[in-house]
């Protein structure tokens, strides 16, 4: 028996001290505890830096604690270049005003539901509504909550409130 | 007076949807695995 437990320790298992760190993090997230949460997520990149889990964990408990400052500092801190983080950094980018920035940062990620809806929010604050309301439309048949309030604010804005009752009706 | 009220027009309100799909990676796969799990493994080692 002994000799088949010896390949065991080969497996390239996680340190089970990351695990426990995990486990405590998942609950601090599920209590929406985002200060307790980053505290964590901290302690998880000291002992493996580059842990991409625990960046986006950080990152998102920022972000939902208001924190949109230090949610940037942290995927700037990142030495790896981290594709999927364009959003994040977009979204932050946008909470700051940074309108152009976060355009540019938008365009680096692939498009989806979420790339889109913030391209929108940002389109809608440069003005640019009718780049925005052609977004919006791709959008209609989308179950997304609320989407047509943002529509309606963007039509209203572009002057062309006539235009409300019928988008409305056709949802 | 006083003068009599008015209508005044406003912005159109916004929503910040774009927040709401900002969600936390599943993370299940980092964590210590349940009991149940854990145990089938051991005992698949010394059992």
């Amino acid at each position: 028996m002994a000799p088949k437990a010896k390949p065991a320790p080969s497996q390239p298992a996680p340190p089970p001290a990351l695990e426990d760190l995990f486990t405590t993090l998942n609950r601090h997230i599920q209590a929406s505890a985002y200060d307790n949460a980053v505290k964590l997520t901290d302690q998880i990149l000291a002992i493996a830096p580059g842990d991409e889990d625990a960046l986006r964990c950080k990152v998102v408990a920022l972000i939902k604690n208001d924190r949109v400052e230090d949610a940037l500092s942290a995927i700037h801190s990142s030495k790896k270049q981290l594709d999927d983080f364009h959003f994040l950094k977009a979204y932050c980018l946008y909470r700051q005003n940074k309108l152009d920035e976060a355009l540019e940062s938008l365009k680096r990620q692939e498009s989806n539901d979420e790339t889109m809806l913030l391209e929108c929010q940002i389109l809608y604050r440069l003005g640019k509504m009718d780049a925005c309301l052609d977004i919006y439309r791709k959008f209609q048949n989308s179950k997304i909550d609320n989407m047509e309030i943002n529509s309606v604010a963007a039509l209203v804005m572009a002057g062309r409130s006539s235009e409300v009752q019928g988008m409305l009706d056709s949802l | 007076f006083p003068p009599a009220f008015q209508a005044i027009s406003r912005n159109p309100i916004v929503l910040d949807l774009a927040y709401n799909m900002i969600e936390f990676p599943p993370i299940e796969n980092r964590m210590k695995k349940d009991r149940k799990a854990k145990g089938g493994f051991i005992s698949r080692i010394f059992g």
